[in-house]
């Protein structure tokens, strides 16, 4: 339980830091996501019903600090942002035997992809909304690349966050006999 | 499935359920809400932040100052970052001057405000200031430089507001050409790749012919900008099936945005 609120302190943290580093101008303005490797890491490391809650969590503060209320309109509905973190991490979760055995290689991997996955989503959804379909370089740019940077930097996060859950005594490590 | 997955599941859908079925004042004040709960957080990131980039500009003097000799390397330390620290309150004092400047000249009220956080996501240009309703800033108000236009409110916390760019597709401006009949709607792209964005000008007519450097200006239907703010200037033309279109760069630089003001109304 300590590891599952440390993890949230963290997202939180990682949420408002995201707001201040600047897109990378050389892979056409993509941005930096910590959040989503983070969450992915806990739907890992944590139970199904805390792994939900993190995703919760993560899904509502995204939707808080991003969404567009136009007039009336709003452009992604407050909620998609939790469903889409929701899926991803439960199909991470899914991959949780192979984590518990002590192999990051693929959950780094998907990392990356699932981080691209929620830009795509993103990018679809107001697509449809704004009716013309667009995908240019720069668009794939900006969904690719913070995937890209996140599988780079999944395996250090991983660690980190590893280190941490052992420190607290996170109760993933008794269930390594299992699988 | 153990049985507290499937409860944790249907709480989870229940709340998911509530949060979808929120209409856009519901969660507008949400985001505000939300926004002032964490603006200490957002103050004292955007302080951090300048304090970075200031030591990173005052170790390039270190690094230059590799190079001369060991006696005067100490005496020369010191004369640099006390330059240093000079130049950044010049600096300072010439952005407030101008701003100045610019707010006693303007003829609408306006209010100074501090960019906070630029850039929060990868599909909306948005920035956030460190001015709300405490200072009379409601939704949908004109954001402005000396320069030209930057954008408009949208949610509004006590102290804290988020400003829709001008560079985004869905801030719409009417706007008219400089020097000829031409009107159509200003929006931003949806995808910006390069360092700096450009504006299309939409709904021009097919004989609009318009030359590079005219200039765009606000022209008020909508009532949201008012009239005759600078929005930028034609970079290129061209005739589409069904209308002409135009490609402007903005007169502002959105990139390097540090203060702006909030037209609260006219003088």
């Amino acid at each position: 339980m300590i590891f599952f609120v440390i993890l949230l302190v963290l997202v939180f943290l990682a949420q408002i830091v995201e707001l201040f580093i600047p897109p990378l101008e050389w892979m056409y303005n993509a941005h930096i996501y910590i959040v989503p490797v983070i969450v992915f890491y806990g739907a890992m490391a944590l139970p199904f019903p805390l792994m939900l809650a993190l995703s919760f969590f993560a899904g509502l503060l995204l939707d808080v600090l991003t969404m567009q209320v136009i007039g009336a309109r709003v452009e992604i509905t407050l909620g998609w942002s939790i469903l889409i973190y929701a899926v991803l991490a439960s199909i991470m979760h899914g991959l949780r035997p192979l984590f518990i055995r002590g192999r990051w290689e693929i959950h780094c991997i998907m990392s990356g992809v699932c981080t691209s996955l929620i830009l795509l989503a993103q990018y679809l959804m107001i697509t449809f909304r704004r009716g013309s379909i667009l995908f240019t370089p720069e668009a794939w740019w900006q969904i690719g690349g913070p995937g890209v940077i996140a599988m780079i930097m999944a395996p250090l996060l991983f660690w980190l966050l590893h280190t941490i859950g052992n420190a607290t005594g996170n109760p993933f490590l008794p269930e390594r006999d299992s699988y | 499935m153990s049985r507290s997955s499937i409860v944790a599941l249907l709480i989870f859908a229940a709340i998911l359920g509530y949060f979808l079925s929120f209409g856009p004042d519901a969660t507008r004040k949400l985001q505000a809400g939300f926004y002032q709960l964490i603006s200490p957080f957002l103050t004292t990131g955007s302080g951090l932040e300048k304090q970075i980039t200031s030591v990173r500009t005052g170790l390039k003097s270190l690094e230059e100052l590799e190079r001369d000799n060991a006696s005067l390397r100490v005496e020369n330390r010191a004369l640099r970052a006390t330059n240093q620290a000079l130049r950044d309150v010049e600096h300072e004092v010439n952005r407030f001057r101008t701003a100045l400047g610019y707010r006693e000249r303007s003829i609408f009220k306006l209010v100074p405000a501090e960019i906070i956080t630029r850039d929060a996501s990868t599909w909306w240009r948005t920035v956030t200031i460190n001015r709300g309703k405490q200072d009379g800033i409601e939704g949908d108000m004109a954001v402005v430089t000396e320069e030209g236009l930057v954008g408009k409110t949208t949610t509004v916390s006590d102290t804290i507001s988020v400003v829709l760019l001008v560079s985004d597709e869905n801030c719409r401006v009417a706007a008219n050409v400089e020097g000829s009949r031409e009107q159509g709607i200003v929006t931003g792209e949806r995808v910006a790749g390069a360092v700096t964005p450009m504006l299309d000008l939409n709904f021009l007519s097919k004989q609009a012919n318009l030359q590079p450097g005219q200039k765009v200006y606000t022209s008020g239907v909508g009532g949201v900008f008012p009239t005759g703010l600078l929005i930028g200037a034609v970079r290129e033309y061209r005739v589409r099936e069904l209308d002409g279109q135009a490609r402007l760069a903005p007169a502002v630089d959105l990139v390097k945005l540090e203060d702006v003001f909030v037209v609260t109304g006219r003088k």
